[in-house]
C-alpha cells in the first residue's frame, strides 16, 4: 500500500451505469481537465473543478437514461467531442454543450438500455452494441453488423489500415472481428465484465487488459493471429470488477479498477511487459459499487483519480500530500461547507414540509392516490456454475434494511458475510419458504445465493421456482421494492455453445423429442425461460441454439419455429423436463400440442460411460471427506512427529490436502443418474421396478461401477 | 468500517491450541502475571515470561520455552486464580473438571484442596462476596452455585433455575458489598445477595459473558450475538451481531469486545458506537485485562485459539483511527462536506418520493390505470391483539382501512418465535386480504416489545408501502379472562395479605394482563375483586381472588406462575417483604421479596 490519497468529495447526479464518467482532454495550455458525466436521468453535465468545487460547464434536459458516454474527435483535433448512449439513440455534443448530432438508430427492438454499449468512433466509424449484436455504421450508414453467441459487455477499436473489433462477450470470452467476420476468439472461463486498453501503444498491436465477473484481472493479446488470454490477478473474494480506467502518476501508469464490492484498486502496471504481473498500490472502500474509475488532472496540476459509484456520488482520490499542503485556503473550504449546510438545512425544512403534507394525506377523508416512484433497486440473477448455486445480485441507490424473500418452493441459502440471513418457517403450505436478510447499517448492495434442495420424491423439479424478493430501504421512503424471479427448472444449463461447433457428430446418444402444435415462436421462447437460465434469443422465424451443463458437461440443443421445435440432448432427463414443462405450459394456456420422444434404449449407459470418471472422482472425494473429518477430530497440529509420521500415506495424503477437499457434488450425481433411469424407463414406456431402482441406487452409493452397467444396460437387447 | 491498523504493544505465539474460554491470568509469586490456558482435553500450560519456574508437576514443553505444561487426568472445564489464602498474596490456580475442583499453589507445587462437584463445574470465579471477608472461590453448576473459601469449606449454596454460564460479583445495589450477578442458560440474569435473590433481569437469550463497567454499570453478552450495557438495572444500549461475544472487558474509557471469530472491537460506553476494530488471525479464545508488560496499567491481552497472543493498551481517542496523523482543520471540513453530501442524497430521494406524490395526487382512486406503486392516500393500519383459545396463541390481527392488502407481515420479536426473532406471513396471493393474521405465542411471561412491519398495497404491486407499529405485549398475556362463575378452584393456591385498595389492584391487572375490556370498579364501595384467567398455553385455569379483608388467593397449578404473579405484584405495589402460603403438594415458604 504504497500510495496515500485521500477523498474530496465533488458532488452528486443520478443513478450512473457503468463507464459513464470520462475525462475530457486538457484543452490549450491549461493543464485542467473537465469531465462530463450521464445519468440515469437523462442528464449529462460537464464539470470542472476549482479549488474542489465543481463548476458547471453545461447541463443538458433530463431525458431516456444515459448508458453510455464515449470521448471521440473530429479529424486532426483531440477527442473532444461527447458522445451519449440512451435507449437506441446517439447524440454528440461539442465541449460547449451543443448538440451537433442525434441520430436514431434502427436497433428498436433490440437494444436493451442496460446492454448498450457504445464505444469508439474512428473517424466517422460508430460501432454500437445492443443485446448480442454488434453494429457497425460508416458514415451513419449501417455498415455490417455480427450476432454473437451471448449478450455484449464491452468492446474495443483497434484501427490501423483495417478495423479490428475485440468484442467482450458474457459467459464465453473474447472475440476478434474484422468487416463482421469473426477472425479469432479466446474462451475465459472467469467470466471477463470489462476491457480497456493501454494508453499509448502502438495502434497496431491488438492488447487489452480485462477485468472479471469472479475479480481477476489478466490481459487480452492478438498474436501470430490466435487471440489469447491470461489472468494477472487473482480474484481472491474481490468483488466482480465494474469499471476501468488509467491514471497516470509519478512517471508510472496505473490501471484502476472499480468494484461491485465498493472497493477501488491501483495497480502498477509495467508498460514494456504487460504480460507482467501489476503490482497493487493502493485500496480504497466507498461502500458502494463503483460504476467509473479514472485519472486526470481536475483541480491541481497532479493527476487524481476521479470516482463515480452506482447511487451517482462523485468523489475525488489526490494525494494526501496535496490535501494537506493546503493548497485551497481554509476559508474558501469553509465557505463551501457553510454553503452545502445551509442547502442541507433548506432541504431539511423542505422535506419535513412534504412529509408533513403527506402524513396530513392519510388522515384526510378524500382519497387521493399515492404513488411514489419506484425505488432505484437493480438486480441480476446469474446463471449456475458447476456447484449449482445461483446468484441474486441486489444493488440499491438507498441503503437497505432488509429482504424479504419468498420462494414456492424449498431452497438451499446463503448471503453476503454483512447480512444476517434467517429461514423462518411458513405456515401456508409446506412446500414454500420465506427468508428474512436483515443488512448491517450503510448495505448498499447484497446478494443471495440459492440452490435448489434436490429432491428425487417431489415432482416439482419440472417446474422452475418463482422467487420473490422484497427490498426494504433503511430510511426514507418507506416503500418496499418488490423484485421477482423465476428460477430457471436446469439452471446448470447457463454455458452457451457455439452453433458452428457440431456436437451430432460427436459420440454422443441423442435424446430427442418433437413437438408440434399451433403455437408461436414467442410462446415457446416464454415457455423456455422456465427451463433455461439467462437470456434466451429473440424470436424470430427459425432459431437455433445451443447450451451446455456445467457439472454434467451434456448439451442441449434447441431449434424451433412456427408451429414446430425439435430438442436434443444427451440428458435423458433434461428432455423428460422440458416435455414436461411444455406439456404444463402448453395446457395452461390451452394450445393443443402433439409431442413424440426418441429415447435410444442404451442412452442412460452411454451417458454414465461418458460420466463415469468424474462420476469415480467424486466418489473418492465423497470419501475423502469423510475421512477428513475423522482426522480432523484427532485434533492434530501435523502429520509427523519426533519418531515420524503418525499417519499412513493414504490418511496423511488426505491431512496434507485438508484445505482444497470441501464439497463434493457426488450425491447429487447419484441422484441425477438415478433420475436419468427413472426418466428413461418413463420415457421408454417401460415399467418403473422399484426393486431395480433399490438396487441401482444401492450400486451408485457404493460406486461399484460394473454393477451400474449391468442394472443399465439389463432392458437392452 | 474498515479494520483500524492499530498494532498491539506485544505479540506472542504460545505454540499450543488454546480451548476458548477456559483461560485466566494469575500471579503464582504475587508478581508477575502468567498466562494460563487449556491446551486440549487434559492439558494446562503456563505461560511465565518473566523467569522460570519449571518446578513440581509442570514440566517444560517442547513447543515453546517460556511455557510449562500440566497434565491433569481429567477434563478440564474451567480455569480460575485468587489470592485464596489470607497469609500469602499468591494466586492460585483453581482447575475446574466435571465433577470436580482442584486448588492448586502453583508457586509452592502444593495442593489447596480437592472438593467435589456433584452438580458440575461450568464457571469459576474468585471475589469478595457480601460480608466474607476473605477471596471467595465461588463456582456455577448445572443448577447451583457454591462459595468455597480456600480450605475448601463451603461457604454458602444456593439453587439457580437454569445452567449457570457467567458470573460476576459486583454492588449492585450500592450498600458496599459486592452481590453476585448470575448469567444463565434460561435467559435471566439473577442477582444474589446474602443468599437470597434481590432482582432478576429477563434477557432474550442464553447469557454467555458479564463483565463489571464501572460502580453502576456492567456489560453482558448471549448467545443469540447480542451484547449490552445496564446502568443501575435498566439498559442503557445493545447491538446485535452475527458472531457470539466471547469475552467483554472495560479498559481506558471504552468496551472491548472480543467476538468468536477473532473480531476485537472498542465501543463507546454510552451508545455502544464502534470506534475501532481489529481482526485476529485465528478465532479467539480469551481476552483478558492484565498488567503483562508491567508497565503499571492493564493492556487487553487477546488470545486466539491458535496460541497468538496479542497485547492492546487502553484506547486512547486519538489512536483510533488514522494513527499517527494530526487532523487538520481542513480535513475537518472535507469530512463534514462528505457527510453533508451523503445527507443532501438520503434528503433528495426523499424528496423526490414526495413529489411524485404531489403530482399525481389528483389521480382519484377510481382511476383503472394504477400505476406499480399505487395506494390511497389516506390508507391506514390498524393492530390487534386477540386471544385464541382453539389454536392456544395470541393472534396478532393487522389490517388496512380501505381495499388495499396486507402483502407481507414481518414481526421482529425476542423470544417468542422458534425460528430465531422474525416471524414472517407471506399469504398466497388467493388468499391475500386486507386484514392478516399473525399467531404469537411467548413462551414464557415477560413483557415483550412486538415490532411490526407490514407491507401495503394492492395484490399486483411492484412497490409496496412499509408501515411499521410496535406494540407492547404485557407480560401474562397468554391469559384470557373468562367470566363463568367457578365453584371448584382447584387445590394448589397461595394466600398472602395486603393493605390496598381494590381500585389500585384494578390498574396492575390492567397494565399486566390483556383483557378485552378494561378492568373497571363501578363504585368506590367494591372491596372485592374476582378474575378467572384461562392459560393459553395449556388450557390450565388461574383464579384471582382479591378478598375485601385484604387476603389474596391465586389457584393456579403452575407454581412459576404464583411465583412471577406475586414477584410483580409486590414490584407495583412497593412491597419490600410478604409472608406467602402455598398450598399445593410440597408446602413452602417460598418468597421474601425486596424489590430493586
Amino acid at each position: 500500500m504504497d500510495y496515500d490519497l485521500s477523498r474530496i468529495d465533488y458532488g452528486i447526479c443520478g443513478i450512473t451505469y457503468p463507464d459513464t464518467l470520462k475525462i475530457l482532454p486538457p484543452s490549450g495550455q491549461k493543464m485542467e481537465q473537465k469531465f462530463a458525466i450521464g445519468d440515469k436521468n437523462g442528464v449529462l453535465q460537464c464539470l470542472s473543478i476549482k479549488d474542489e468545487e465543481p463548476v458547471v460547464q453545461f447541463k443538458t434536459l433530463p431525458g431516456k437514461p444515459i448508458t453510455s458516454v464515449q470521448l471521440a474527435s473530429s479529424i486532426g483535433s483531440q477527442a473532444d467531442k461527447i458522445f451519449t448512449a440512451s435507449g437506441n439513440e446517439v447524440k454528440g455534443y461539442t465541449r460547449k454543450g451543443k448538440v451537433f448530432l442525434s441520430i436514431e438508430t434502427s436497433l428498436t427492438e433490440t437494444i436493451t438500455s442496460m446492454y448498450l454499449h457504445f464505444r469508439c468512433i474512428i473517424g466517422s466509424d460508430l460501432i454500437l452494441c445492443s443485446g448480442r449484436i454488434v453494429t457497425y455504421y460508416r458514415d451513419l450508414r449501417e455498415y455490417n453488423s455480427y450476432v454473437c453467441d451471448d449478450r455484449v459487455l464491452d468492446i474495443a477499436a483497434f484501427a490501423s489500415t483495417r478495423v479490428r473489433l475485440l468484442v467482450l462477450i458474457a459467459n464465453k470470452g473474447a472475440i476478434l472481428l474484422e468487416n463482421g467476420k469473426l477472425i479469432s476468439r479466446t474462451i475465459i472461463s472467469s467470466g471477463p465484465s470489462r476491457l480497456t486498453v493501454p494508453p499509448s501503444t502502438h495502434v497496431t498491436d491488438i492488447i487489452a487488459f480485462y477485468g472479471a465477473g469472479d475479480g481477476s484481472i489478466g490481459i487480452i493479446t492478438y498474436e501470430e493471429l490466435t487471440l489469447s488470454s491470461k489472468c494477472l490477478v487473482d480474484g481472491r473474494g474481490l468483488g466482480s470488477v465494474v469499471c476501468l480506467g488509467w491514471y497516470f502518476n509519478n512517471g508510472n501508469f496505473h490501471l484502476s479498477v472499480g468494484r461491485h464490492d465498493g472497493s477501488i484498486q491501483l495497480y502498477l502496471v509495467d508498460m514494456e511487459n504487460f504480460g507482467e504481473k501489476p503490482r497493487l498500490k493502493y485500496t480504497y472502500f466507498c461502500g458502494e459499487p463503483v460504476t467509473s474509475v479514472v485519472g486526470g488532472c481536475l483541480g491541481t496540476e497532479e493527476s487524481e483519480l476521479l470516482v463515480a459509484t452506482f447511487s451517482g456520488r462523485i468523489f475525488g482520490l489526490r494525494s494526501s500530500h496535496l490535501v494537506t499542503g493546503a493548497k485551497v485556503p481554509q476559508d474558501i473550504l469553509a465557505t463551501r461547507r457553510g454553503k452545502l449546510e445551509v442547502e442541507v438545512a433548506r432541504l431539511e425544512k423542505q422535506t419535513a414540509n412534504e412529509r408533513e403534507k403527506y402524513q396530513r394525506n392519510t388522515r384526510s377523508l378524500q382519497a387521493g392516490l399515492s404513488t411514489p416512484p419506484l425505488l432505484d433497486i437493480e438486480h441480476e440473477l446469474l446463471g449456475a456454475t458447476n456447484d449449482g448455486w445461483q446468484e441474486v445480485r441486489i444493488t440499491s441507490a438507498v441503503p437497505l434494511d432488509m429482504l424479504f424473500i419468498n420462494s414456492n418452493k424449498k431452497l438451499e441459502m446463503q448471503t453476503d458475510t454483512a447480512a444476517v440471513l434467517s429461514i423462518c418457517s411458513s405456515k401456508e403450505a409446506a412446500s414454500d419458504l420465506l427468508a428474512s436478510v436483515r443488512c448491517q447499517a450503510g448495505t448498499r448492495r447484497v446478494w443471495v445465493k440459492m440452490r435448489e434442495i434436490y429432491n428425487l420424491s417431489t415432482g416439482s423439479k419440472f417446474e422452475g421456482s418463482r422467487v420473490l424478493i422484497y427490498a426494504l430501504p433503511a430510511g426514507a421512503p418507506r416503500v418496499a421494492r418488490l423484485v421477482t424471479l423465476k428460477l430457471p427448472a436446469l439452471p446448470y444449463y447457463s454455458s452457451h455453445e457455439a452453433l458452428e461447433k457440431n456436437f451430432e457428430k460427436e459420440e454422443r446418444v441423442w435424446c430427442q423429442l418433437e413437438i408440434s402444435g399451433n403455437f408461436s415462436v414467442a410462446e415457446i421462447t416464454s415457455w423456455l425461460t422456465e427451463a433455461l437460465p439467462g437470456e434466451l434469443p429473440r424470436p424470430a422465424s427459425n432459431v437455433s441454439f445451443t447450451r451446455s451443463h456445467t457439472l454434467l458437461d451434456t448439451i442441449l440443443v434447441c431449434q424451433y419455429e412456427r408451429g414446430h421445435a425439435t430438442f436434443k440432448s444427451d440428458n435423458v432427463s433434461t428432455i423428460a423436463t422440458i416435455r414436461n414443462i411444455v406439456s404444463n405450459c402448453s395446457v395452461e394456456k390451452s394450445i393443443r400440442v402433439e409431442m413424440s420422444c426418441d429415447i435410444p434404449h442404451n442412452c442412460c449407459l452411454e451417458s454414465f460411460k461418458q460420466l463415469e470418471n468424474k462420476f469415480k472422482q467424486e466418489y473418492k472425494k465423497s470419501k475423502d471427506i469423510i475421512l477428513k473429518n475423522a482426522i480432523s477430530m484427532l485434533d492434530l497440529d501435523s502429520s509427523m512427529n519426533e519418531e515420524g509420521p503418525i499417519l499412513c500415506q493414504d490418511y496423511a495424503r488426505v491431512w496434507d490436502s485438508r484445505d482444497s477437499i470441501n464439497e463434493t457434488r457426488f450425491e447429487e450425481l447419484v441422484d441425477i443418474i438415478l433420475q436419468w433411469y427413472l426418466d428413461w424407463r418413463t420415457l421408454s414406456l417401460l415399467e418403473n421396478f422399484n426393486n431395480e431402482s433399490t438396487k441401482l441406487e444401492a450400486a451408485l452409493k457404493e460406486c461399484k461401477v460394473d454393477d451400474i452397467i449391468k442394472i443399465l444396460s439389463k432392458n437392452l437387447s | 468500517m474498515q479494520l483500524s491498523t492499530v498494532q498491539p504493544v506485544f505479540k506472542l505465539e504460545l505454540n499450543h491450541k488454546i480451548t476458548p474460554d477456559v483461560v485466566t491470568i494469575a500471579k503464582y509469586d504475587g508478581t508477575h502475571p502468567c498466562l494460563t490456558a487449556s491446551a486440549g482435553y487434559d492439558k494446562i500450560i503456563i505461560h511465565h515470561p518473566h523467569g522460570g519456574m519449571v518446578s513440581g508437576r509442570a514440566q517444560r514443553s517442547q513447543a515453546h520455552g517460556e511455557v510449562s505444561e500440566l497434565n491433569l487426568s481429567q477434563a478440564v472445564i474451567a480455569l480460575a486464580a485468587g489470592p485464596l489464602r489470607p497469609d500469602t498474596g499468591r494466586d492460585m490456580l483453581l482447575i475446574g473438571s466435571p465433577t470436580q475442583i482442584l486448588a492448586y499453589d502453583v508457586h509452592d507445587n502444593t495442593d489447596l484442596f480437592f472438593k467435589e462437584a456433584p452438580d458440575g463445574v461450568n464457571v469459576i470465579i474468585t471475589g469478595f462476596f457480601g460480608k466474607h471477608a476473605e477471596t471467595l472461590a465461588i463456582i456455577g453448576g448445572n443448577s447451583s452455585v457454591q462459595a468455597i473459601d480456600w480450605e475448601g469449606n463451603e461457604v454458602f449454596w444456593n439453587v439457580v433455575s437454569g445452567k449457570v454460564c457467567a458470573m460476576i460479583t459486583f454492588d449492585f445495589d450500592k450498600d458496599g458489598e459486592n452481590e453476585l450477578l448470575i448469567g444463565c442458560d434460561d435467559s435471566f440474569i439473577r442477582v444474589l445477595k446474602n443468599n437470597q435473590f434481590i432482582a432478576e433481569i429477563a434477557e432474550t437469550g442464553p447469557i454467555l459473558c458479564l463483565s463489571p463497567v464501572n460502580e453502576v454499570r456492567f456489560a453482558y453478552g448471549l448467545a443469540n450475538g447480542t451484547i449490552g450495557i445496564y446502568e443501575e438495572g435498566i439498559r442503557l444500549w445493545r447491538v446485535k451481531s452475527k458472531q457470539n461475544a466471547l469475552a467483554l472487558q472495560w479498559s481506558g474509557d471504552t468496551l472491548a469486545c472480543c467476538w468468536s471469530n477473532g473480531r476485537v472491537d472498542w465501543r463507546e460506553g454510552t451508545t455502544g458506537r464502534v470506534l475501532r476494530r481489529v481482526q485476529m488471525r485465528a478465532n479467539a479464545a480469551a481476552m483478558l485485562l492484565a498488567d503483562y508488560r508491567s508497565v503499571g496499567a492493564p493492556d487487553l491481552v487477546c488470545v486466539s485459539d491458535k496460541g497468538e497472543v496479542l497485547g492492546y493498551p487502553p484506547y486512547q481517542e486519538n489512536t483510533g483511527f488514522n494513527t499517527g496523523t494530526k487532523s487538520m482543520p481542513s480535513d475537518e471540513d472535507r469530512l463534514a462536506i462528505t457527510e453533508l453530501f451523503n445527507k443532501k442524497q438520503a434528503l433528495m430521494v426523499e424528496l423526490q418520493h414526495y413529489e411524485a406524490n404531489a403530482t399525481s395526487g389528483s389521480a382519484s382512486v377510481e382511476n383503472l390505470e394504477r400505476p406499480a406503486s399505487a395506494m390511497p392516500t389516506n390508507t391506514r393500519l390498524q393492530v390487534a391483539i386477540l386471544h385464541s383459545p382453539e389454536e392456544a396463541c395470541l393472534q396478532l390481527a393487522v389490517s388496512t382501512n380501505n381495499e388495499t392488502v396486507v402483502r407481507a407481515a414481518l414481526v421482529l420479536a425476542e423470544g417468542i418465535f422458534e425460528s430465531g426473532e422474525t416471524f414472517i406471513r407471506h399469504p398466497q396471493p388467493s388468499q391475500l386480504r386486507s386484514l392478516l393474521h399473525v399467531p404469537l405465542r411467548p413462551p414464557r411471561d415477560v413483557p415483550v416489545d412486538v415490532h411490526i412491519k407490514a407491507l401495503i398495497g394492492y395484490p399486483d404491486s411492484e412497490q409496496f408501502h412499509i408501515f411499521e407499529l410496535t406494540k407492547q405485549l404485557p407480560r401474562f398475556a397468554m391469559y384470557q379472562s373468562f367470566t363463568k362463575e367457578v365453584r371448584n378452584k382447584g387445590n394448589s393456591y397461595v394466600t398472602f395479605r395486603i393493605t390496598e385498595r381494590v381500585q389500585r389492584i384494578c390498574i396492575w391487572v390492567n397494565q399486566n394482563f390483556l383483557l378485552e375490556e378494561e378492568l373497571n370498579i363501578e363504585s368506590e364501595e367494591t372491596k372485592e375483586l374476582h378474575i378467572n384467567l384461562l392459560c393459553l398455553r395449556d388450557q390450565s385455569y388461574l383464579y384471582m381472588d382479591f378478598a375485601a379483608d385484604g387476603r389474596v388467593k391465586f389457584s393456579t397449578h403452575d407454581i412459576r406462575l404464583a411465583g412471577d404473579l406475586i414477584q410483580s405484584l409486590a414490584v407495583y405495589l412497593n412491597l419490600t417483604d410478604l409472608q406467602v402460603s402455598v398450598f399445593t403438594l410440597i408446602l413452602i415458604n417460598l418468597y421474601n421479596i425486596h424489590p430493586d
